[in-house]
């Protein structure tokens, strides 16, 4: 999928300027932020679930390679294969030898952001295979030909009329824009597609190192009717996604739909381990489950690696202010948010998207409400030490941090530069007591007023009262 | 080197010396899951959820009971059922059931349960070749036959149970918590994405 | 007990009367108040525009100016967050004697607010009317500060403490974030000068400058002259001469 994060600062502007979407995002405070605080507090001991969350990832990575063997050996042993992937490329021909090896020609998909990751939908089409996505929200995005702009609620951005216009192009039935009859206009006309698919794709909240099983969250029940009516199951994962046993599974599950909407449990958890046996009727005859590394791997080393708890729940995006204001758009990639400002200079260069760790406030709604305590102000200081450290800053900004740097470390110089500028911003607010442009603020003073001050510096005003 | 060498080669050598930290010393369930009595909170919490409940007392009148819930509902008498439920005296009942896998056009799909829930509400279904996973999915209206000594308090008790009682895991476990649903579309929320419109729980014994 | 007051970079240039009010609340304590000449900034722009090297020479340069206090106190959340919870971090990795000195001055950082809760003995501050307190995100989410400043403000005769809508989000400050987003900056701010108004309070007060003057900035930017912006230092103390940002 096209990076084009270098260009936030104009995708962003653009997002201002759309009342639509603004108002889209507007629904955020209510419908995820509430709704989780609500769930937390209803549950009790939601921090000690956390912190036991967090405890559970951790162990994870520090033994991921002792888990995956025994994920693989598990999952084998019941029928299922086990591909490796070290990129999206891999990735997406290891899911097309799958397609041809099968005979497939009909895909269904459900949701799942790692095939985002590998823009899986447009290998496969390019190579002739049809390819559905089920998830309410992602179907849309197929037919608008558009990219997530939230991870568990991709469609976050569009309202019901755009619904309405796209359903209408493409269905050929009476026009609607009251959202249940969408929504049943969707389940009519995808029904019979689950039946004619050949194979079905997903992605994977968990891997269970001890059981060798696939876990998935999902509300709408298509993640089911993928795994359930086609012959063929692939399910990708990148590899940090396993967790070693039942157990610590059952704590994420309690934390990961609190987390992303608020529901004390997603109407459907399926737990999925290999393939079906002779005297049943239903489930995959083979079942794929490809573990995609794709930068991973390298983020376990560095300085990044707590990124790599993430259980991809949307809360960082649901607290943050910049995505309340900007939306997932703006990102340009995948994942957006906190989250994303640091996946996304993590998997695809930091030189490719230095902006994103740059656009935040440090505010640290993210880290409070991170199921899995992810330090994510702490992750993005690093990526913009990084950026300094890999001279991909702007010279003129650098010169002035260099500039302002030395006065700070020189007291005398700093006390001197501070009293001529209390004065001259004093001068130039004299007759309202504040500024309206400042060519070293232009930033600033292109939407807000700049503070005059009073003339003097507090030093100076201070040394003269006491004096005095 | 194989992919999957060069994969994990990388994640020893980011992995090598250090340090696994602790297991969380106890993992918390949500409020009330470990004193409150599991039969009534799963009653309340499969209500939240948006499942209905009933009591039938005992297996063979468990039909009757599906019988009263379709005609009050005014859904059609045809349904399918898991082949394991097919000794259950439906047409005495009144329902024209079939035992066998579901297809597109099946109306009501009628289950059991392996276990419920308490801290959540949800049901457990286990998949099996008298248990079709799709018989709870592909029709609009999923009733569950629970028998009542299986409420567990916890995911982990469930888990604990499937284990002791078959070994290994089935392929397909199905935690199910009321009717399907969708928030996409500005996030309003919406009962009947793909799967069931309806789940109605009769508790049984 | 000897007491360090930094008075912060942003107050230093722009606000002394923020400067006098922590003075004099300090005093009132009983505490003998020194303010170091030679400080200047914590560092906290340049550890969050990625230059960690300069921030920690800063610190050092902190670190000595205040060695002869028991107690270092700065009218600011963010900046008392720099010093207590990222400076040693910032360290651990420099020698032994660095750390030490840079772990013991963390130790001994307080926020005014936290500080004054149990010290301040008197109220000499006034103040008719409304009040409402925005949370700054570092004081409340580094350091946890969130009822002192409230119990202060609630002793100020005359004074009636109301809260606002989500007191808690962030007003899109974020340093210089609000100079290279500035346009993000203003969308987020103009929510909180919403939760402002609908509050019903005269005057928003808070514990860090910089969100201060990026709310006062943009109340006048968009024709707001009325709601008055202030530390609540400033109405604790009384100070004579604060003149409100409106």
């Amino acid at each position: 999928m096209e990076v084009t994060s270098d260009k936030f600062r104009a995708a962003a502007a653009r997002s201002l300027a759309d009342t639509q979407l603004q108002r889209a995002l507007a629904r955020i405070p209510e419908r995820f932020v509430a709704a989780r605080a609500r769930a937390a507090a209803e549950f009790g001991e939601f921090e000690q679930l956390r912190a036991a969350g967090a405890a559970i990832r951790e162990r994870a990575l520090a033994r991921l390679d002792v888990l995956l063997e025994r994920f693989e050996a598990e999952a084998v042993c019941r029928g299922a294969s086990v591909h490796w992937a070290v990129d999206a490329a891999e990735a997406n021909r290891i899911v097309l030898d799958i397609a041809r090896g099968h005979g497939v020609r009909r895909i269904v998909k459900s949701k799942s952001m790692v095939t985002e990751e590998c823009a899986l939908n447009d290998a496969l089409e390019a190579a002739g295979l049809a390819v559905l996505e089920t998830d309410l929200g992602e179907y849309i995005l197929q037919l608008a030909r558009e990219r997530p702009s939230h991870i568990i609620a991709p469609v976050i951005h569009k309202n019901r009329e755009e619904v309405t216009e796209l359903f209408s192009a493409r269905h050929r039935r009476p026009r609607s824009t009251d959202i249940a009859a969408l929504c049943q206009e969707a389940r009519e006309i995808l029904r019979p597609q689950f039946f004619a698919a050949d194979m079905g794709i997903s992605g994977a909240n968990f891997l269970v190192a001890e059981t060798g099983s696939v876990a998935l969250f999902t509300n709408e029940g298509n993640g089911r009717l993928v795994t359930t009516l086609p012959r063929v199951h692939v399910a990708i994962a990148g590899i940090e996604k396993v967790v070693e046993t039942l157990g610590e599974l059952a704590a994420l599950a309690r934390l990961l739909p609190r987390s992303a909407t608020g529901q004390a449990i997603s109407n459907y958890f399926t737990l999925l381990t290999g393939v079906r046996g002779a005297t049943e009727s239903d489930g995959p005859e083979a079942f794929h489950i490809v573990l995609l590394d794709n930068g991973r791997s390298r983020l376990l080393g560095s300085e990044l690696r707590p990124i790599l708890r993430c259980i991809r729940c949307g809360a960082c995006l649901n607290h943050c202010p910049v995505y309340q204001t900007v939306g997932g758009h703006a990102y340009g990639w995948v994942y957006p948010g906190p989250m994303g400002a640091v996946w996304t200079p993590a998997l695809v260069g930091l030189e490719r998207a230095r902006e994103l760790p740059e656009a935040a406030t440090f505010c640290g709604q993210c880290q409070v409400a991170c199921p899995v305590m992810i330090p994510l102000p702490d992750l993005l200081r690093r990526l913009r030490t990084r950026t300094t450290a890999e001279h991909l800053r702007p010279a003129r900004e650098r010169l002035a941090l260099n500039l302002w740097g030395y006065a700070a470390r020189h007291p005398r110089l700093y006390a001197l530069l501070a009293a001529f500028a209390a004065r001259v911003l004093y001068r130039l607010g004299r007759r309202r007591g504040w500024v309206r442009w400042l060519p070293l603020a232009a930033g600033w003073t292109a939407t807000r007023d700049f503070p005059a001050g009073e003339g003097r510096t507090a030093r100076e005003v201070l040394r003269r009262e006491r004096g005095g | 080197m194989s992919m999957r060498e060069a994969i994990l080669t990388r994640v020893r050598a980011a992995t090598a010396g250090k340090q696994v930290p602790p297991a969380p010393e106890v993992i918390p369930r949500a409020a009330g899951t470990l004193t409150e009595d599991p039969l009534v909170r799963f009653r309340r919490l499969a209500e939240m959820s948006g499942s209905t409940l009933d009591e039938a007392a005992s297996p063979a009148t468990a039909p009757g009971r599906v019988a009263a819930y379709l005609k009050d509902a005014g859904l059609t008498c045809a349904a399918v059922v898991w082949p394991a439920l097919a000794a259950l005296p439906w047409t005495a009942a009144g329902i024209a059931a079939e035992a066998r896998a579901p297809q597109t056009t099946d109306a009501i799909g009628i289950t059991g349960a392996f276990c419920g829930i308490a801290e959540t509400g949800t049901l457990l279904l286990l998949s099996g070749g008298d248990s079709p996973g799709a018989t709870s999915l592909v029709p609009e209206t999923h009733i569950a036959l629970l028998p009542r000594e299986r409420i567990m308090r916890d995911l982990e008790a469930a888990f604990a149970r499937v284990r002791a009682e078959h070994g290994s895991l089935p392929r397909a476990l199905a935690f199910i918590s009321g009717p399907s649903r969708t928030a996409d579309i500005e996030q309003t929320i919406v009962i009947g994405a793909h799967g069931p419109k309806r789940v109605h729980i009769i508790l049984v014994g | 007990m000897r007491v360090g007051l930094f008075i912060t970079c942003l107050a230093d240039l722009l606000r002394p009367s923020l400067a006098r009010a922590a003075r004099t609340l300090l005093a009132l304590t009983g505490a003998e108040v020194v303010v170091p000449r030679r400080q200047t900034c914590c560092g906290q722009p340049a550890l969050n525009a990625g230059d960690p090297a300069t921030t920690r020479a800063l610190a050092l340069k902190l670190a000595r100016e205040f060695a002869d206090c028991d107690a270092v106190v700065l009218p600011s959340g963010s900046c008392a967050g720099t010093l207590r919870i990222h400076y040693p971090g910032l360290f651990a990795e420099r020698p032994e004697a660095e750390r030490r000195d840079i772990e013991a001055l963390a130790a001994r950082t307080h926020e005014l607010a936290e500080f004054l809760d149990t010290r301040l003995p008197e109220v000499p501050g006034r103040h008719a009317g409304r009040v409402t307190y925005h949370d700054s995100c570092s004081g409340l989410r580094e350091l946890g500060v969130k009822q002192a400043p409230r119990a202060l403000l609630a002793r100020v005769p005359g004074l009636e403490l109301v809260e606002m809508m989500n007191a808690e989000d962030c007003c899109g400050f974020g340093g210089t974030f609000a100079l290279k987003y500035g346009a993000i900056s203003a969308a987020i701010c103009d929510r909180k000068c919403a939760a402002i108004r609908a509050s019903g309070a005269g005057t928003v007060t808070g514990g860090d400058l910089g969100c201060l003057m990026h709310l006062a900035g943009r109340l006048q930017r968009t024709g707001d002259t009325t709601t008055r912006v202030l530390h609540w230092a400033e109405i604790v103390a009384g100070t004579s001469g604060a003149q409100a940002w409106k």
